[in-house]
């Protein structure tokens, strides 16, 4: 069990990849803007999960003891130096010395453990939820042994314990000891918060005592603007310097347009429990009738990708013959035969569902969702569309799912920057899983032996149940998602695999 | 007077108490603030420990009765979102709204008095057609299409003003620009139609017949009479401003109520949903007012039915 960790998320890199700049130019007193879709709605150490947040802070603000390397998927020190498991349930950390945080005080193993415990919450932190919590399901315990040294105790066996502690960042020890949200965060990263006025700004500025060394730019600016348009204007006109979330209509053909996939899938997932999707041969007529090789191009151009799995190509539970052999692709005719043979057998197949989206769930999403709920109008199916915001949406996303509640056909935009299922498949596809609509006892068992698996054969586990779960069509995928960034002139930045969670303004370069 | 305005304050009352009880129930419908800021498979006593902090935990009639009981006092709650007093965040954002909507309400009826007088003193000529056409066109025009337009022609293009903010006062022209022009379609329309019907009346004949000057005869003659109907249009599309004030926070990213109120919906805000709905209702009832009291003041016969 021990010493895998190095070689346990071998993730094959990708095309966008591509090797950092040199981080720690010059430094210099210019300031740029970013420019955002959506608000952050936390500056709490503690919620860094939702892109919004991370962002902004993830990265800038704050770090983690762990984090994934954007070039080779593998699991690398950042506030921690070290790590060995020292039992099956028992780890050992030992973290950098020199840290600061942004108000002086030392970085220790305290801080770090107070991070771990209050991350998942519990009684100390009942008034509040952190929205990292969910990535470390089985709890864990944290207590520093000496100033630089780090002890953490496991519930079950967890072989990717340090993966899952690059998603707790760190904020200084006082802020941590409080059962309530931070509002001023205090991190040890290249930037230190400076202000916030909600609906409007946010301000980070150089943090000149970094242990890394400071970064070339001073002040840094993020303000949101819904229409990706308006983003893209901003960059065109010098009003922001980087904007994120563009749309393909508003990229321009130079190197100012910067494309990066992260893993993220757009998937349809049928509610298995109910008519008409009880059948599993009326599942697979959703991925024969779906024309993704003409939809997609024709709709997303730049920004996607014909796909047929869950996951992206960089996760453990990829399959990388699937596509050749087992996919499901665009074949209306077998579509059609499959909803007749299951109506045959009595199968209610023509119960109408509801399509369930959100305008936001992917640029252009609207026109791909009506061109698959035209496929498959195509076939046969009774076929609504209800698109509805965020929070409507994830109602329908989680479990309990009401008897009352029509049957869905819910669109998803799944990332998974980790590289492991374990981040996906418990909450997507297990019988208890909150997101999940799906239960097949044979996948339950896989991936509960996968999770205290390593390696290859915890790859191998997942795969096998990604394997049942595509044959069962309890998620189809559809596209890959390519994202854009708009940067100004003068300005670079490689983007990376995970550049839609972490844009390090540390990275960010201008050119003199 | 007394009475008339007794009267109208009475309604506005009335009006104003049937705005806060379908803003309490309809910012429930939006969904619960719970699946917004708890993790997936978050503890129920963190949950309890947020539905009791917010008063969520009652039935929804107590929460109703807490809710009317608080409200006649001013108290709308702590916002969920922003963690300050809920009436503070709506009063905070108003005067921006109050600003945006009077500067494009004035440019609006300047313009439209302008324009709908000329098409009426020209009436079936060039000038006519042209400002009819026009006038169509501008209040036909979808708010959020002429805005996204006006970035990409002034500030793509053009580069003379801000795609968006208000940092400057050149960042205020696109979005009173965007409010303001269906409005100017709409009461060019009104005041082309009103003049046409006064002009065509016996004592601007009359006054044409003692040999008043034309622009005599316009400005101080018909105008005036026709003053009402523009008054009574003009007002209701005051009203209407909130909804430009809405579109214009989005594409614009411009303060004020119309921000809020979509921040506050995003997040489940309750009480600074309810407490921004409740001072629009509240500046939509006095601007009614208002107008109820020029229109009398301009036509008395009115307070006297």
């Amino acid at each position: 069990m021990r010493g895998f960790i190095s070689s346990m998320i071998t993730v094959a890199s990708v095309a966008t990849m591509t090797t950092a700049l040199p981080a720690w130019a010059a430094t210099s007193d210019k300031a740029i803007t970013v420019v955002l879709a959506v608000e952050l709605d936390s500056l709490d150490p503690c919620d860094t999960q939702p892109a919004q947040n991370a962002n902004v802070v993830r990265g800038n603000v704050f770090e983690s003891l762990t984090h994934v390397s954007p070039t080779s998927g593998k699991i690398e020190p950042l506030l921690a130096e070290s790590w060995k498991q020292t039992s099956d349930k028992e780890w050992e950390f030992k973290l950098k010395k020199g840290v600061k945080f942004h108000d002086g005080t030392d970085f220790n193993a305290a801080a770090a453990a107070a991070n771990i415990m209050r991350t998942q919450g519990g009684p100390n932190y009942a008034g509040i939820a952190c929205l990292n919590s969910g990535q470390i399901p089985d709890p864990v315990k944290a207590e520093a042994v000496d100033d630089l040294t780090l002890k953490v105790m496991t519930s079950v066996v967890d072989p990717i314990l340090p993966l899952r502690l690059s998603y707790v960042d760190i904020g200084d020890l006082a802020s941590q000891s409080k059962p309530a949200k931070v509002l001023n965060p205090v991190g040890t990263g290249p930037y230190r918060f400076v202000s916030r006025k909600q609906g409007d700004a946010v301000k980070l500025t150089r943090f000149d005592r970094y242990w890394g060394g400071a970064p070339q730019i001073k002040d840094v600016t993020y303000i949101v603007r819904k229409e990706a348009t308006v983003r893209a204007s901003m960059v065109e006109t010098g009003e922001a310097q980087i904007a994120l979330s563009i749309q393909a209509q508003d990229a321009t053909d130079d190197d100012r347009t910067v494309t990066f996939k992260d893993n993220r899938i757009f998937v349809m997932r049928p509610m298995t429990f109910k008519e008409p999707f009880k059948d599993p041969r009326v599942r697979q007529a959703l991925s024969y009738a779906v024309d993704r090789d003409t939809i997609v191009p024709a709709i997303l151009g730049v920004t996607g990708a014909p796909y047929y799995q869950m996951l992206g190509p960089q996760v453990n539970a990829y399959i990388p013959d699937y596509d050749e052999k087992s996919a499901m692709k665009y074949d209306p005719a077998k579509a059609k035969e499959l909803i007749a043979a299951a109506k045959a057998d009595g199968h209610p197949v023509d119960t109408p569902f509801d399509i369930i989206t959100r305008p936001d769930i992917l640029p252009d999403g609207g026109e791909l969702v009506q061109a698959i709920a035209q496929n498959l109008k195509e076939i046969g199916l009774n076929v609504n569309i209800r698109s509805m915001e965020n929070t409507a949406w994830r109602e329908f996303l989680r479990q309990p799912f009401p008897p009352e509640q029509p049957p869905t056909l819910q669109m998803i935009s799944h990332d998974n920057t980790s590289g492991d299922a374990s981040f996906s498949f418990p909450k997507y596809i297990t019988c208890k899983g909150i997101n999940s609509a799906i239960c097949n006892p044979e996948i339950d068992k896989l991936i509960a032996e996968a999770e205290v698996a390593s390696g290859e054969k915890r790859a191998e586990l997942y795969r096998k149940a990604a394997g049942i779960l595509y044959q069962q069509a309890g998620f189809i995928g559809i596209a890959e998602q390519i994202r854009l960034i708009m940067l100004g002139e003068g300005v670079e930045y490689k983007a990376n695999p995970l550049s839609g969670l972490e844009i390090k303004i540390a990275d960010v370069r201008l050119k003199d | 007077m007394y009475t008339y305005l007794g009267r109208r304050l009475l309604s506005g009352f009335i009006t104003l108490l049937g705005v806060v009880v379908v803003v309490f129930f309809m910012s429930r419908l939006t969904g619960s603030p719970i699946d917004l800021f708890f993790p997936e498979g978050a503890e129920p006593a963190q949950i309890d420990a947020f539905n009791k902090a917010y008063g969520l935990d009652k039935p929804l009639a107590q929460q109703f009765g807490i809710f009317l009981l608080n409200v006649g006092q001013g108290d709308f709650g702590t916002s969920i979102w922003q963690q300050r007093p809920a009436m503070e965040a709506a009063l905070s954002e108003m005067p921006m709204t109050l600003l945006l909507a009077a500067i494009a309400m004035t440019i609006s009826i300047l313009v439209a008095l302008i324009l709908g007088s000329l098409a009426a003193v020209y009436r079936f000529r060039a000038v006519d057609r042209t400002i009819t056409i026009l006038s169509l066109m501008t209040s036909s025009m979808p708010h959020f299409w002429f805005a996204l337009v006006g970035i990409l022609i002034f500030a793509v293009q053009l580069r003379v003003l801000p795609t968006s903010g208000s940092n400057s006062w050149l960042s205020w022209i696109l979005p009173i620009a965007t409010v303001s022009i269906g409005p100017i379609g709409v009461l060019t329309q009104v005041v082309r139609g009103a003049m046409i019907d006064v002009l065509s009346s016996g004592y601007v004949r009359n006054a044409r017949a003692r040999g008043f000057s034309a622009r005599r005869v316009v400005y101080r003659h018909a105008l005036r009479n026709a003053a009402l109907p523009i008054i009574s249009v003009a007002g209701d599309i005051a009203a209407g401003m909130v909804n430009g004030a809405v579109i214009v926070s989005v594409v614009f990213a411009f303060p004020g109520i119309g921000r809020l109120i979509v921040g506050a919906i995003l997040n489940r805000d309750y009480p600074v949903l309810e407490a921004s709905v409740v001072v629009v209702g509240v500046s939509i009832i006095l601007l009614n007012l208002l107008i109820d009291i020029i229109c009398s003041i301009v036509d008395p016969r009115i307070r006297l039915n």
